[in-house]
C-alpha cells in the first residue's frame, strides 16, 4: 500500500482524497506493471488515466479552498504547482492520444507521477497543516 | 566568491531520503571507488546567478531499491518507469537546493533532468562530488556550476 499516515494532514476532506488519490495511483501503476500484454491492459490503462486527470482537478481545487479558508501563506505558490501538474498531465494525455496509446510515455508518466506524488503529500502538503497548527486553526473545515 | 554547494546538496539530498523513502541512515562516504559502471546518470541543468550542471549517479541497484520502497513493487531491470521516478527524484533534490540557494540571495533555474553523463573536458569554478551511502546503496553527486557575469 502507498498510502502511509504519516501523510496525513488532519483534515478530513483533504486526507480522503489524498487516499483516494495513492489508492488510484497504485492501481494504475499495478495494471501497468503488471505482466499482461499491453493489447489486454490498455483500456484499464486509459480508464484510470481519465478518472485521474478528473480527480486531480477536482482535489486539487478543493485543496486550495481549504488553504485560502485558513489564510496559508503559501496559497499562490502551492496553486502554481498544482497548476504546473495539471498543464503537464493535460500535456502527457495529449500526447499519449497522438502516439495511439504509447506504453512507453505511460510507464514514463506512471514514474513521476509517484516520485511527485509521494514528495508532494509528503513534504509541500505538510506545510500546510503545519501552518493551521500554528495558527491553531487545523481542522478547520467548514 | 566562496560558494558552499557541497552542504546544500547533501542537506537537500538527506532531507529527500528520508522524507520519500524513510530513509534516515544516509551516510557521507568518499567518491573514490564510485565507477560509473551500470549506473544512470541524471543531468540537471543549472541557469541563473550559477550555470552549469548537477550530474546525479545512481548504480542499477540503488535505482531499483529506491523506486522498490516508493512503489512496494520488485523490479529487475532499470526501465522507463524507473528511470523517470529516479529523474523525478533528482528533480525534487535540485529544486530544494534552489530554495536553501535564494535564503543565500543566489537566484538559480533549473532545467528538465536528461539522461546524459557529465561532459569531462569542461571545467568549472564550483566543482566538487557529494556522495551518500544508505541502506538502498550508494549514489554520487557530481555539481559542476560556474558563477555567471552577474555576480
Amino acid at each position: 500500500m502507498l498510502w502511509k499516515g504519516k501523510y496525513e494532514l488532519g483534515v478530513q476532506l483533504v486526507d480522503e482524497q489524498h487516499k483516494e488519490l495513492f489508492a488510484r495511483v497504485e492501481a494504475f501503476i499495478q495494471t501497468l506493471r503488471s505482466s499482461a500484454s499491453w493489447e489486454n491492459k490498455v483500456t484499464k490503462v486509459n480508464e484510470t488515466l481519465d478518472f485521474m486527470k478528473n480527480y486531480v482537478v477536482e482535489h486539487f481545487q478543493d485543496e486550495e479552498e481549504y488553504q485560502r479558508k485558513i489564510g496559508y501563506p503559501g496559497y499562490e505558490e502551492h496553486r502554481k504547482i498544482h497548476a504546473d501538474m495539471v498543464s503537464y498531465v493535460v500535456k502527457i494525455s495529449e500526447e499519449y492520444e497522438r502516439l495511439g496509446f504509447d506504453e512507453q510515455l505511460m510507464q514514463q508518466f506512471a514514474g513521476k507521477l509517484l516520485a511527485w506524488l509521494i514528495n508532494h503529500v509528503a513534504s509541500e502538503d505538510q506545510r500546510i497543516a503545519a501552518y493551521a497548527i500554528e495558527k491553531g486553526v487545523a481542522g478547520n473545515e467548514h | 566568491m566562496n560558494t558552499d554547494l557541497y552542504t546544500p546538496f547533501l542537506e537537500a539530498t538527506r532531507s529527500v531520503f528520508e522524507l520519500m523513502l524513510d530513509l534516515s541512515d544516509v551516510e557521507e562516504r568518499s567518491s573514490e571507488g564510485f565507477t560509473g559502471d551500470n549506473t544512470m546518470n541524471i543531468s540537471i541543468g543549472v541557469i541563473g546567478d550559477l550555470a552549469g550542471e548537477v550530474v546525479y549517479c545512481f548504480p542499477a541497484e540503488t535505482s531499483l531499491n529506491m523506486v522498490k520502497i516508493m512503489s512496494g513493487m520488485e523490479l529487475d531491470s532499470v526501465d522507463e518507469f524507473v528511470t523517470s521516478a529516479i529523474s523525478e527524484i533528482s528533480n525534487i533534490i535540485s529544486g530544494n537546493v534552489l530554495t536553501i540557494l535564494a535564503d543565500g540571495d543566489l537566484k538559480c533555474d533549473i532545467l528538465p533532468p536528461v539522461i546524459r553523463t557529465a561532459d569531462e573536458n569542461k571545467t568549472y569554478a564550483l566543482q566538487t562530488a557529494c556522495c551518500l551511502a544508505t541502506s538502498a546503496g550508494d549514489v554520487c553527486l557530481d555539481i559542476r556550476l560556474d558563477p555567471t557575469a552577474q555576480q
